[in-house]
C-alpha cells in the first residue's frame, strides 16, 4: 500500500504539482493520466524522489519514507521507463540484476531471480541472457526494462510511460502482458500515460491530473459514469477510440451461428430466433435489456448484413435496445447473428478488466 | 569532429566579439611594424643581453615570409585536397575512397616536425622542403574534412536535387558544396593552423619565417629574440584561427552538421 | 543501370594505380645512392643497376602477380585480393634485402667513409606494399584479428631483415651504430617526456571534463582558454615559457634544484600538458554528455548513488570517447616532443636538429623515422584500446 499525502512541487515560485493526495491499496494498478504538462510525470518521480518534494509525505506500507535516504527508498521501489533506460553496456541478465546487485544479493540468488523473471516475461534465458540491449526488439527491450524494475521484488512498481516508444501492435501486446504480470505478482503499480486507451486497459484506479492538481481519483467505470466535473467528462470524451476501431471492423468478422433454440447455460442472455418458411428472421425471443423473455418482432431497421461496419451494428443494438442482431444474406435469409458479447469478446474487455478489484 | 567541439566553438563565437578580434589584429600589425620601438623595454627586461632586438631582418619581412609560406602551401593543399576529396566521393573515384581516407588518417599521426625533416633529403634545404612538407601535411585534414563534409549531406536532399532535375554539376555546386562547406572550412582551418606552427620550425631547414628569430634566440641563448618571434607567431595563429571561426560560422545553416 | 556496362579490364583500380606508380618510380627514380662520405649527397643508383639478376626476376614476378590480381578477368575477386595481400610480404622483404645486398656489394671495395643510402624508389616500393596491403585488408573486410595477424607477419619480415648484418652497411644504420647508446637514451627520454606530460594532463583533464559536464557555465570559458593553447605554435609556447620559468627557477631555489629552469624538461612538460588538456577535457565532456538520459534516469531511479552512477554507468559508457581523446593527445605529444628538443628537452628531435645543423641527412632520418614509427604504433595501440573499451553492448 502506498499513500501520497499533499505532494507539492514548486519550481521558480510556481506549483507544478499541488497538494496531490491519494492512496493505492496493495495489488492495485493506479494510472496517472492527464494532458501534457499536467504534472503526472513529476508526481510519479516525486514518489521515488527523482524529483525532490517541496512538501508532502509518502507512506509506504505504513512506513513514513519521506525522510529515508533517496537511494534506499529507490531500492524498495521498482522503476521502469522507456527502453532507452536499459544500460547499453550491460547484457540483459546484468541489466535485470542491477538492483539485486546494489542490494548485494548472493550470485546464485541473483541468477535464480533473473531466470525466474525472464521466464515470467517469456524471454528464453538461454537465448536472451547474454544479449545486449541493442540486439533486442523494442518489445523485448521493454520487457527487460519491466523485469529489471521487478528484480528485487519491490513493494511498489513505478512506470513512466514505459510503452511510449513502441509501435501500436507491440504496445497492445505489452499491455496484455503487463495485465498478466500484474495478476501474477499482485504488485502495487503506479503507471503514467497520456494514452486513455492504455489507462482503460490497465487501470484499477485512475488519477486524472490537470494543471498540477488531482481532479478525480476513482475506478475507471466511476470516472466515466460519475465524472467530477466538465474537465473529466471532456477528457473521457476523448476515449472513443474503441468506437473508432469498430468503424474499421465488419460484421462478418464477429458473426457467429444463429441461436435457434434456447440455451439455459447463458442465463440472462439466452435468446432464440423464429424464422419464416424462407428462412427469414421474424421474431427474437429474449435478448432484450428491459425484459429477458419478451418476444420482439424483427424490424428491418435493426437487421445487419455481413458487410455492415461493427460500429453501425453496435449503434443499432444500442438504439433499439437489443443485445443481438440477426445477420442476413441478400435474400433476407438468416445466416448468423452478432451480439454485444461478440464485440466485447473479440475486441477487448473495454477496461472493465477481469480479476481486478474494480470490476 | 565531435558535436562538443562544434558547440564549444559556437560558445566561443558568442563570447569572442568583434572587439577582441580587432584589438588582436591591431596588436599584430603594431608589433610587426613597431617592434623596434620596444627596444628600450627589452633592454630593461634583459639587461645582460648585448642585442635585445632581433635586427638581422625586419619583422615585417619575416611576417610576410611566414605568411607567404603558409599561403602558398595552403593554396596547394586546399586545391589538391578538395580535388582529391571530390574525386573519391564521385562515382568515378569511389573505389579509392577507403584508401584515401585511411591514408589521410594515418598520415596525420606523423609528427609535422618529422615530415618537415624528411622533406630535406628529398628537396634539400630552404623554401622548397618547407613548402613540400607544409603542403603534404596540410593536405590531409582538407581531404578528410572534404570527404566528411560531403558525407554529411543528407541522402534525401540529394534525391530532392536529382528529382528537381539538377545536373550532377549543379548538384555539386548548388547543394553539396554549400552544405559541406562548413566542415571543409574547418579542415582548412586545422591545416592552416598546423602550417603556421610548422612554418615556424621551417627556419631549422633554412626557410625564412617568424621562427628565424625564435630559433636564433634559442640557439644563441637570446631570450629577447625568442619572445619577439614567439609573440608575433602566436598572435598570427590566434588571429588566423579567429578569422576562420567567423568564416565557418557563415556557413552553418541552422546548426546543420 | 539500364545501359550495358563497358567491359572492365581492370578489376582493382587502386591496385592498378599503385602498381603504375611503383613501376614509374622504378624507371624514373633512384633506388639507392652512393656517396664518398656522410656529409655530401650521393650518386643516384637505379634499381636495375643495384640488383642481381635473381632479384630483378623476383621483382618482376611479384609485379606480374600483382598485375594479374589487378585485372578483372583471370582470378576470382577474393582470390585476387588474397594474392595481392600475400604478395606484399615478399615485396617488403625483397625491397629490404635488395638494398642491404647492394650496400654490402658496393661498400666491399670502397673507402670506409663511403656511404649507401636508400633512395626514393626504395621508399615508394615500401609505401606501395603498405598501401596494397591496406587496400586488400579493407576489401577483404578482415576483422581486427586478421589485421593484427598480417601486422605481426609484416613486423616479423622487417624484424628478420634488421636482425642480421643485412642492413648494417646502410648509412642510417651506421649512424645508429654510432649512436646506439644515445639512441636508447633518447628513446627513453622521448617516452618519459610523453608519459610525464600525459599523466598530469589526465590528472587535471579528466576532472575538468567531468566539471565541464556538470557545470554548464564553466564550459564556455574553459574551452576557449584551452583552445588558445591548441592554436599557438608549439615552439612559441616553449619559447614563451622559458623566461618565466627561468625567473621562477632563480627566485625559488628549491624549484631550481628540482630542475625547474627556462630550458629543458620543465617548459617542455608544461607546454605539452597545456596542449594535451583540450582534447582530454573535450572528449571527457562529450563522452559523458553522450550517455543517454534514459540510462541516467533509470540508474537514479533504481537507487544508485551518484558515485555508483559515475563508475558503473557514465564512465564505462564514456570510456571509448575519453580514450579517443587520449589517443589524440598521445600521438600529438610524440610529435611535439620532437620540437621540444629545440629547448634542450632531449628525445628524437635531438637527432633531427643535430642532423639538420650538420647537414647529415641520415642523422635526421634516424630521428624522424623512429618518431613516425612511434606515433603510428601508439596510434594503432590506442585504437585497439578504444575498440576494446567499447562495451560489447554498444556496437
Amino acid at each position: 500500500m502506498i499513500e501520497l499525502q499533499g505532494l507539492t512541487k514548486t519550481y521558480a515560485g510556481k506549483n507544478v504539482v499541488e497538494d496531490v493526495s491519494m492512496t493505492l491499496e496493495t495489488g492495485e494498478f493506479g494510472v496517472l493520466i492527464g494532458p501534457s504538462g499536467c504534472g503526472k510525470s513529476t508526481t510519479l518521480k516525486m514518489i521515488n524522489r527523482l524529483v525532490p518534494l517541496s512538501s508532502g509525505r509518502i507512506i509506504l506500507n505504513g512506513d513514513d519514507v519521506t525522510e529515508l535516504p533517496a537511494e534506499q527508498l529507490r531500492r524498495r521501489i521498482g522503476y521502469a521507463i522507456q527502453s532507452t533506460g536499459l544500460f547499453p553496456h550491460w547484457s540483459v541478465a546484468r541489466n535485470i540484476a542491477t538492483v539485486p546487485q546494489l542490494l548485494k544479493w548472493s550470485k546464485s540468488r541473483i541468477d535464480d531471480r533473473v531466470d525466474e523473471l525472464m521466464a515470467m516475461f517469456h524471454l528464453d534465458p538461454a537465448e536472451f541472457r547474454h544479449k545486449y540491449p541493442h540486439q533486442l526488439s523494442g518489445g523485448q527491450a521493454q520487457r527487460v526494462g519491466v523485469a529489471r524494475a521487478l528484480a528485487a521484488d519491490p513493494e511498489v512498481l513505478l512506470m513512466d510511460e514505459p510503452f511510449g516508444a513502441v509501435d501500436p501492435i507491440t504496445r497492445e501486446a505489452l499491455q496484455a502482458e503487463m495485465r498478466r504480470v500484474h495478476g501474477q505478482t499482485g504488485k502495487t503499480i503506479v503507471f503514467v500515460t497520456h494514452d486513455m486507451d492504455e489507462a482503460l486497459q490497465l487501470a484499477t484506479r485512475i488519477a486524472l491530473l490537470n494543471n498540477g492538481r488531482l481532479v478525480q481519483y476513482d475506478r475507471p467505470i466511476e470516472m466515466m459514469v460519475k465524472p467530477a466535473d466538465d474537465f473529466v467528462r471532456e477528457f473521457f470524451g476523448q476515449a472513443d477510440l474503441g468506437l473508432k476501431l469498430l468503424s474499421r471492423r465488419w460484421v462478418h468478422q464477429y458473426q457467429r451461428p444463429p441461436s435457434l433454440t434456447h440455451h439455459a447455460t447463458l442465463p440472462g442472455l439466452d435468446h432464440c430466433w423464429r424464422l419464416d418458411e424462407a428462412g427469414r428472421p421474424i421474431v427474437l425471443e429474449g435478448a432484450r435489456l428491459d425484459d429477458q423473455h419478451q418476444h420482439t418482432d424483427v424490424r428491418s431497421e435493426w437487421i445487419a448484413t455481413p458487410e455492415m461496419s461493427m460500429k453501425e451494428a453496435l449503434s443499432r443494438m444500442v438504439w433499439y435496445r437489443v443485445m443481438v442482431l440477426p445477420v442476413v444474406d441478400e435474400t433476407g435469409k438468416l445466416v448468423g447473428e452478432v451480439g454485444m458479447q461478440g464485440i466485447m469478446g473479440i475486441e477487448s474487455n473495454g477496461g472493465l478488466h477481469a480479476g481486478g478489484p474494480a470490476s | 569532429m565531435s558535436g562538443a567541439a562544434r558547440s564549444a566553438r559556437q560558445w566561443r563565437a558568442a563570447s569572442a566579439g568583434n572587439g577582441v578580434l580587432f584589438v588582436l589584429i591591431a596588436l599584430l600589425i603594431a608589433l610587426t611594424l613597431g617592434m623596434a620601438q620596444l627596444e628600450p623595454l627589452f633592454r630593461a627586461l634583459f639587461p645582460d643581453l648585448g642585442n635585445p632586438l632581433y635586427a638581422r631582418d625586419s619583422f615585417l619581412n619575416l611576417m610576410l615570409a611566414h605568411i607567404g609560406l603558409v599561403l602558398v602551401s595552403s593554396l596547394i593543399s586546399v586545391t589538391i585536397g578538395i580535388a582529391a576529396g571530390l574525386f573519391v566521393t564521385r562515382p568515378v573515384g569511389r573505389e579509392f575512397e577507403p584508401m584515401v581516407s585511411s591514408l589521410a588518417a594515418i598520415g596525420q599521426t606523423f609528427p609535422p616536425a618529422a615530415v618537415l625533416a624528411i622533406a630535406v633529403p628529398l628537396a634539400g634545404f630552404g623554401f622548397a622542403p618547407t613548402i613540400i612538407a607544409l603542403s603534404l601535411y596540410g593536405l590531409l585534414p582538407v581531404i578528410q574534412n572534404t570527404i566528411a563534409g560531403l558525407g554529411t549531406v543528407p541522402q534525401t536532399t540529394l534525391e530532392a536535387a536529382r528529382g528537381n532535375g539538377m545536373s550532377r554539376w549543379q548538384i555539386l555546386r548548388r547543394v553539396e558544396l554549400p552544405l559541406a562547406m562548413r566542415v571543409i572550412i574547418a579542415g582548412i582551418r586545422v591545416s592552416v593552423i598546423i602550417n603556421i606552427g610548422t612554418a615556424t620550425i621551417g627556419s631549422t631547414v633554412g626557410a625564412k619565417s617568424l621562427g628565424t628569430p625564435l630559433i636564433a634566440g634559442l640557439v644563441g641563448n637570446n631570450l629577447a629574440y625568442v619572445i619577439q618571434g614567439a609573440l608575433l607567431v602566436g598572435l598570427l595563429a590566434i588571429v588566423t584561427d579567429l578569422l576562420f571561426e567567423r568564416l565557418e560560422r557563415r556557413y552553418s545553416f541552422g546548426g546543420q552538421a | 543501370m539500364a545501359l550495358p556496362e563497358r567491359r572492365r579490364w581492370v578489376g582493382n583500380r587502386v591496385l592498378a594505380t599503385l602498381l603504375i606508380a611503383a613501376v614509374a618510380s622504378v624507371v624514373l627514380l633512384p633506388f639507392a645512392s652512393l656517396s664518398p662520405n656522410r656529409l655530401v649527397s650521393g650518386q643516384p643508383v637505379m634499381l636495375w643497376q643495384a640488383l642481381a639478376g635473381w632479384q630483378l626476376a623476383a621483382f618482376a614476378l611479384i609485379g606480374l602477380l600483382l598485375l594479374v590480381a589487378a585485372l578483372a578477368g583471370p582470378l576470382p575477386r577474393r582470390l585476387a585480393l588474397w594474392l595481392s595481400l600475400g604478395a606484399t610480404l615478399p615485396l617488403l622483404a625483397l625491397d629490404l634485402q635488395a638494398l642491404g645486398a647492394y650496400a654490402h656489394g658496393a661498400l666491399a671495395d670502397a673507402s670506409p667513409a663511403a656511404r649507401v643510402s636508400q633512395g626514393a624508389t626504395f621508399w615508394i616500393l615500401l609505401f606501395a606494399s603498405a598501401l596494397i596491403a591496406i587496400d586488400a585488408l579493407q576489401r577483404l573486410r578482415l576483422g581486427p584479428a586478421g589485421r593484427a595477424l598480417y601486422g605481426v607477419a609484416a613486423l616479423a619480415v622487417i624484424g628478420v631483415c634488421f636482425s642480421g648484418e643485412l642492413l648494417s652497411p646502410l648509412s642510417i644504420m651506421r649512424e645508429f651504430a654510432n649512436q646506439r647508446d644515445n639512441f636508447i637514451d633518447q628513446l627513453v627520454r622521448h617516452l618519459l617526456l610523453v608519459g610525464g606530460a600525459l599523466l598530469p594532463a589526465l590528472l587535471v583533464g579528466l576532472p575538468l571534463g567531468l566539471l565541464a559536464n556538470r557545470r554548464a557555465r564553466l564550459r564556455n570559458g574553459l574551452f576557449s582558454v584551452l583552445n588558445v593553447f591548441q592554436t599557438l605554435p608549439s615552439i612559441a609556447v616553449f619559447g614563451l615559457l622559458i623566461a618565466p620559468l627561468s625567473a621562477l627557477g632563480r627566485a625559488v631555489p628549491w624549484l631550481g634544484e628540482l630542475g625547474v629552469s627556462g630550458i629543458g624538461v620543465a617548459p617542455a612538460i608544461i607546454a605539452l600538458v597545456l596542449y594535451s588538456l583540450l582534447p582530454i577535457v573535450r572528449n571527457t565532456y562529450s563522452g559523458l554528455a553522450g550517455v543517454s538520459t534514459g540510462a541516467l534516469e533509470a540508474a537514479r531511479g533504481m537507487g544508485m548513488t551518484p558515485r555508483q552512477i559515475l563508475w558503473r554507468v557514465e564512465i564505462p559508457l564514456a570510456l571509448p570517447v575519453i580514450l579517443s581523446g587520449l589517443r589524440i593527445v598521445t600521438v600529438q605529444a610524440i610529435g611535439l616532443v620532437v620540437v621540444a628538443a629545440l629547448i634542450g628537452a632531449g628525445g628524437f628531435g635531438t637527432f633531427i636538429f643535430q642532423g639538420l645543423g650538420q647537414y647529415a641527412i641520415d642523422l635526421v632520418l634516424l630521428g624522424a623515422i623512429p618518431t613516425i614509427v612511434l606515433a603510428v604504433i601508439a596510434d594503432f595501440a590506442l585504437q585497439i584500446l578504444v575498440s576494446l573499451s567499447r562495451p560489447s553492448g554498444t556496437r
